[in-house]
C-alpha cells in the first residue's frame, strides 16, 4: 500500500480507483456499442445490397422465383455462360410489378423491394437466423407468391394497349392487388441482356418522362383526377359529418343555369342534367356528376377537414407498398388556408377533381376499395406468401389499414356509385361500366388539362354492390372523356375478373 | 548505482505458479479448438488440423516463459502472462487465415508471410516481456535518468522526422537495415517513464493551488512547464505525423496520469476543453482530419469512396450476430480483394468480432478489463509513487490505446490507425506492449527490493565527495 501522504500529496489509491471506474465506463460503453451493431442493427446491415455478401450473392446464387397467384412463374433463372445468373421473365407483361435485376443497372420493382429475400438472406424468422450460422451454405433463396392473377393482368394490359394509362385492380376485402399495369411498357429480359441491355436501357431512358416505360404510372405517375375524384369529397363531407346523404343546397338549381360564383370565379357543370330539376342531393349529385354540388360540399367541410379525411385515405405522403409509391395531393399546400389551399375558389375546384389535385392510380383504386369494403381500407399489398427453398414458410395476411368512414356513410356512397353506372342518367356517364346481371357501382372522370389537348379518361368502381370481389382504377391519359375509354375498360376489367373460375 | 548491487541479492529458488498454470491450460485449450475449428471450417466439413506448426510454436513459447517465471521464482502477478497470451494468441489465429502476402519481410534467404512474421514479432516480445519481468528488479535507471529518457524519446521522434518513411500518408516508420520499426510505439513508454518520474518528484506542488487561470486553480507554474513543454513537442511532432490515435492517446494517458497524481479534477477538465479546442482547430485547418470526422459522422454518405473501410466494417459486424459466423467463416475477401482496407491492423476486432461474434467481442473487451485490473491493482499496491505512477501509466497506454481503436472499430469515434495491443499486425506495437506487461509484472513483485533512497541533492553529493576527499586526504597525511 502507498505508505503515506508524502508532503501533503492526495492519495493515489484514490485516484487510481476512480480512474479504473472512468476506464470501467467506458468498456461498458464499447460493449454497448458493439452491442448495437450485432444484434440491433445486425439484420438490415447482413442485408444491406451494398453488403459485399450480398453484391456476390446476387451474381452467383440462384435467386427465389416470383409466382403469380395460381403459382404461374413470372421470373426464374438461367445460368449464363460465364456462370453468373441471369433473371427470366417468362411474362414480360408482369414487368411494371417484378421490375428487372440487371447484373450492371442493379434491381427494381419487387426484385429490388425483396432483394434480400429472393437472395436468400433473409427470412424474418429470428431463430432461423441463429441457426444459420451452423450451415454450410448461408443462402436460402425464398419464392415469392403474389397476388397478382396473370389473366387479369393480361386482359388489362390487352384492354389498355396502344394507350398510355395504368390500371390497378385489388381486392376490396383483403386490399390485394390482383392487377397492376402501366403503359407503355418494357421486357425486362432485353433490359437484362448482357450484350443488348444497355442499348435498350439508353433508348428507354431517352424518351420524354411523361411517356417514359420505366416509370411506372400505376403507382408514381401523378395525374389530374377530376370527377372520380368526387368521391373523396363525398367521403370527407359524409366523415366529417359536414354533409348528411340528403343534404341539399337551395340555390344550387338557380346556380346550374347561371353558374356558381366563387369569389369571382364562376363554377358550371358541364352539362344541363341539373337545370329545371329539384335540388341535387348526393345520390343524385353523383349520378349525373355535378361540380356545383360537389363544390358546395367541398366548401362546407372546409379546407382544413377536407385535407384531413383526404390524409385519411392516404393523401399526402408515399402509400405503404411493396412498390414505391409517389404521394397523391389535394394541393400544392403553398396557400395560406388550412390544409395549404390558397383560397377558396381552389377549394371548391379540388371538390371535383381540378386545380392541384394531383393522384395516383393505386391511391384511387384505395378509395373505390374503401368505400367498397364499407369504409375499412385495407393495406395494399402485392406479395401472398413466401416460401424458402428449405421450406420456411411464411404467409402475408391481409391487415386492415384504417377505417375511414362507419358502414352507413360508407354504403350511402355505395349507393350513389351504383346510380352513376345503373341510373337512368348516370348510365349516360358510367353506364359502360355495368356488369350485365352484377350490381355495379362506379364513377367516370374527365380530368380537364387547362386546354392542353385531350383529357384524361378516368374510372373508378367496384362489383357486386352488395358484396364486392374487385375495385379497379382505370386511367387512359389524354385518351378523352371518361365515358368514351376508361370507363368501358373497367366494365370488362370486372366482368372478367367476376366471371374467371378460381 | 551501487546500493542496487548491494541490495541484489540472486537467491534463485524455483516456485510453482498453479494459477497462471491453470489459466495456461486453459487459454492454449482455446487456441487449440480455435485452431481446429479455423482449419476445418477453411478445409471444408472434416475436421482438419491444418499445419499446427505456428500454433505449437507460439504454445511452446507460452510454456517455456511459464517454466522460465517458475524457475526463477520471483512473486510477480499470474494472471497477466494467460490474459496476454490468449490475446496474441487470437492475433496468430486470425493472421494465419488471411492471405500470407499481407505483409512479407526478408530474412537474408528467409521470406515470411504474414501469420509467421506475425509469430516472429510475437516471440520477440515476449521475450522481452520475460527478460524484464525476471531480471528488473530496480527501477533506479528508469527513475533518475527521466530527462535523458525524454530526451532519448524526443530524438527518435526527430529521426523518424529526417529519415522516416511515409506508409499511408502518415510518416511513422524508421528503417535499420531490412527491418521498419515505428518509434512512436516506444515513444509511449517513454512518455509514462518521464510522467512518473517528474509527477512522483513534484506532485505534491502540483496538488497546490498557488496561480488561477480565470476560476481554474492551478499550481505553480514553473513546476508545470517540463511536463507540459515534454507532452506538447511529443503532441506536435505526431501531428507533423499525422497519427492522430497516437496523439489522443498520448493525450489521454497525460491526463490520467495527471489526475492519479494529483487528484484534481480541474486538470482533466482543463485538458478537454483544450482537447475540444484543438480538435476544432485540426478540423478546420487539416483536410485529413475533416475526412475522418466526416465519414465518422456519416460512413454511409459516400460507401464505395471515403467510408468504404467503416462500412465494410459494419457490415462484417452485421453478419457476426450473436454467436458470429465461426472462425474462418467470414469474410476476409471479396473477389480477390480484401473485404476491409487494413484489417490485419485496423480492423481486427472487427474481424474477430465477426468470426467470434458479439459474446467473443464482449469476450475481449472482458481481456482489456482485466489488464487493466491487474495493472491498476499492482499501481495500488505499489511500493512508493514512482513505482504506482509508472504502474498506472503503463497499464492506460495498453488499455486506453485498445478503447481508442475499438471505438474506432464500432463507430464510437472517428476511426484512427493505431493499433489493438496484442492483436493487430505489426512488430513495433508488440514489442512495446511486450515491454509494458514485462514491466508491470517487474513492478508486481513486492518481495524483493524496496524502493530506491531519494537521491542525493548535488550539494549533498559534493559535500559527500569533499568529505570522502577529506577523509583520503587526512588518510594520506596522517
Amino acid at each position: 500500500m502507498i505508505s503515506e501522504n508524502q508532503g501533503g500529496a492526495p492519495s493515489i489509491g484514490r485516484a487510481v480507483l476512480r480512474v479504473a471506474l472512468a476506464l470501467a465506463l467506458v468498456y461498458v460503453g464499447l460493449g454497448l456499442g458493439l452491442t448495437y451493431w450485432q444484434v440491433v442493427e445486425a439484420q438490415r446491415l447482413a442485408t444491406d445490397p451494398g453488403n459485399p455478401l450480398v453484391v456476390e450473392a446476387t451474381r452467383t446464387e440462384p435467386r427465389g422465383r416470383i409466382l403469380d397467384a395460381r403459382g404461374v412463374v413470372l421470373a426464374d433463372n438461367v445460368r449464363g455462360p460465364d456462370g453468373s445468373v441471369l433473371r427470366r421473365y417468362p411474362q414480360p407483361v408482369t414487368a411494371p410489378v417484378t421490375g428487372y435485376r440487371s447484373l450492371f443497372f442493379g434491381t427494381s420493382g419487387l426484385e429490388r423491394t425483396y432483394d434480400s429475400e429472393l437472395v436468400g438472406l433473409s427470412q424474418g424468422n429470428p431463430a432461423d437466423e441463429v441457426l444459420r450460422k451452423f450451415r454450410s451454405d448461408p443462402y436460402d433463396p425464398t419464392d415469392i407468391t403474389l397476388s397478382i392473377e396473370l389473366r387479369l393482368q393480361r386482359r388489362a394490359a390487352d384492354l389498355l394497349e396502344g394507350m398510355r394509362g395504368a390500371v390497378v385492380a385489388i381486392e376490396p376485402a383483403t386490399g390485394r392487388v390482383v392487377a397492376l399495369v402501366s403503359n407503355p411498357t418494357f421486357d425486362p429480359n432485353r433490359l437484362i441482356d448482357p450484350d443488348r441491355g444497355q442499348a435498350y436501357l439508353q433508348a428507354l431512358q431517352g424518351l420524354p418522362e411523361d411517356r417514359s416505360p420505366l416509370l411506372n404510372r400505376a403507382t408514381q405517375g401523378r395525374f389530374t383526377p377530376g370527377s372520380v375524384f368526387k368521391i373523396v369529397t363525398a367521403i370527407a363531407g359524409l366523415g366529417s359529418g359536414t354533409i348528411e346523404p340528403e343534404t341539399i343546397f337551395p340555390d344550387q338549381p338557380e346556380e346550374a343555369e347561371r353558374g356558381f360564383r366563387v369569389q369571382g370565379f364562376t363554377i358550371r357543370d358541364a352539362h344541363r342534367l341539373a337545370v329545371d330539376r329539384p335540388p341535387l342531393d348526393l345520390f343524385s349529385g353523383t349520378e349525373i356528376s355535378s361540380n356545383i354540388y360537389y363544390a358546395h360540399v367541398g366548401l362546407e367541410t372546409g379546407s382544413a377537414a377536407f385535407a384531413d379525411w383526404a390524409a385519411r385515405l392516404g393523401f399526402g405522403q408515399p402509400i405503404p407498398f411493396d412498390l414505391p409509391t409517389a404521394p397523391s395531393q389535394v394541393t400544392g399546400g403553398r396557400g395560406n388556408e388550412p390544409g395549404g389551399f390558397r383560397d377558396l375558389v381552389e377549394l371548391a375546384n379540388a371538390a371535383y377533381g381540378q386545380a392541384e389535385t394531383y393522384v395516383t392510380p393505386l391511391q384511387m383504386s384505395l378509395v373505390a376499395a374503401a368505400v367498397a369494403n364499407d369504409g375499412v381500407l385495407m393495406r395494399p399489398k402485392l406479395v401472398t406468401a413466401m416460401r424458402s427453398r428449405r421450406g420456411v414458410e411464411r404467409r402475408v395476411d391481409p391487415e386492415a389499414w384504417t377505417r375511414v368512414l362507419s358502414p352507413e356513410d360508407a354504403g350511402a356512397i355505395q349507393r350513389a356509385m351504383q346510380l352513376a353506372v345503373e341510373g337512368e342518367l348516370g348510365a349516360r356517364f358510367a353506364g359502360g361500366a355495368k356488369v350485365p346481371g352484377v350490381p355495379t357501382a362506379g364513377k367516370s372522370g374527365t380530368a380537364e388539362l387547362g386546354g392542353r389537348g385531350e383529357p384524361h379518361s378516368w374510372f373508378i368502381g367496384f362489383a357486386p354492390v352488395d358484396a364486392p370481389r374487385i375495385a379497379v382504377a382505370v386511367i387512359a391519359e389524354q385518351a378523352g372523356r371518361g365515358a368514351e375509354v376508361a370507363v368501358p375498360i373497367g366494365g370488362e376489367l370486372m366482368e372478367y375478373w367476376l366471371g374467371l373460375d378460381r | 548505482m551501487t546500493y542496487a548491487v548491494a541490495h541484489r541479492r540472486w537467491r534463485i529458488r524455483p516456485r510453482l505458479r498453479t494459477r497462471e498454470f491453470l489459466l495456461l491450460v486453459a487459454a492454449g485449450g482455446a487456441l487449440a479448438v480455435g485452431w481446429v475449428s479455423l482449419n476445418s471450417t477453411l478445409e471444408g466439413d472434416a475436421i482438419s488440423y491444418g499445419d499446427p506448426t505456428l500454433l505449437v510454436a507460439y504454445l511452446g513459447l507460452l510454456l517455456v516463459l511459464h517454466l522460465a517465471f517458475v524457475l526463477t521464482g520471483r512473486r510477480t502477478d499470474e494472471i497477466l502472462l494467460p490474459v496476454t497470451g490468449l490475446l496474441a494468441g487470437l492475433s496468430l489465429l486470425l493472421m494465419a487465415r488471411l492471405p500470407q502476402d499481407t505483409a512479407t519481410q526478408s530474412f537474408g534467404r528467409f521470406e515470411l508471410g504474414l501469420a509467421p512474421l506475425q509469430l516472429f514479432w510475437i516471440t520477440l516480445a515476449f521475450v522481452l516481456l520475460g527478460i524484464l519481468a525476471i531480471t528488473v528488479r530496480s527501477d533506479g535507471w528508469l527513475r533518475y535518468y527521466k530527462y535523458t529518457w525524454a530526451a532519448i524519446g524526443v530524438g527518435l521522434l526527430l529521426l523518424v522526422f529526417v529519415f522516416g518513411e511515409e506508409t499511408n500518408g502518415q510518416r511513422l516508420s524508421l528503417r535499420v537495415g531490412p527491418i521498419a520499426g515505428q518509434p512512436s510505439e516506444l515513444l509511449k513508454i517513454i512518455l509514462v517513464v518521464f510522467l512518473a518520474g517528474y509527477l512522483a518528484d513534484n506532485r505534491a506542488l502540483l496538488a497546490r493551488t498557488s496561480s488561477r487561470l480565470g476560476p481554474i486553480p492551478l499550481p505553480p507554474v514553473p513546476y508545470l512547464l517540463p511536463m507540459v513543454a515534454m507532452w506538447g513537442l511529443a503532441l506536435a511532432v505526431i501531428l507533423v505525423q499525422k497519427d492522430l490515435g497516437g496523439a489522443l492517446l498520448f493525450f489521454l494517458v497525460f491526463l490520467a496520469i495527471l489526475y492519479i497524481a494529483t487528484l484534481r479534477l480541474s486538470y482533466v477538465l482543463l485538458g478537454t476543453v483544450l482537447f475540444f479546442a484543438g480538435s476544432a482547430f485540426l478540423y478546420t485547418l487539416f483536410a485529413h482530419v475533416r475526412g475522418r470526422v466526416d465519414i465518422w459522422l456519416d460512413p454511409f454518405a459516400d460507401p464505395q469512396g471515403q467510408g468504404f473501410q467503416i462500412v465494410r466494417a459494419l457490415f462484417a459486424f452485421g453478419r457476426g450476430g450473436v454467436l458470429g459466423t465461426g472462425l474462418g467463416a467470414g469474410l476476409p475477401e471479396v473477389g480477390g480483394n480484401p473485404a476491409i482496407p487494413a484489417l490485419h491492423t485496423d480492423f481486427v476486432f472487427t474481424a474477430l468480432a465477426e468470426e467470434l461474434g458479439l459474446l467473443g467481442g464482449l469476450a475481449i473487451l472482458f481481456l482489456y478489463l482485466v489488464i487493466a485490473e491487474r495493472g491498476l491493482r499492482i499501481a495500488i499496491g505499489a511500493a512508493d509513487d514512482f513505482r504506482a505512477l509508472l504502474a498506472a501509466g503503463l497499464t492506460l497506454v495498453i488499455v486506453v490505446q485498445a478503447a481508442i481503436i475499438i471505438g474506432g472499430n464500432v463507430r464510437l469515434v472517428p476511426l484512427t490507425g493505431i493499433t489493438l495491443p496484442f492483436v493487430s499486425y505489426g512488430g513495433s506495437s508488440l514489442v512495446a506492449n511486450g515491454i509494458i506487461i514485462g514491466l508491470l509484472l517487474a513492478l508486481s513483485d513486492r518481495g524483493v527490493e524496496p524502493p530506491p533512497p531519494p537521491r542525493q541533492t548535488r550539494r549533498e553529493r559534493l559535500g559527500a565527495g569533499l568529505r570522502r576527499v577529506a577523509g583520503r586526504v587526512e588518510e594520506a597525511v596522517s
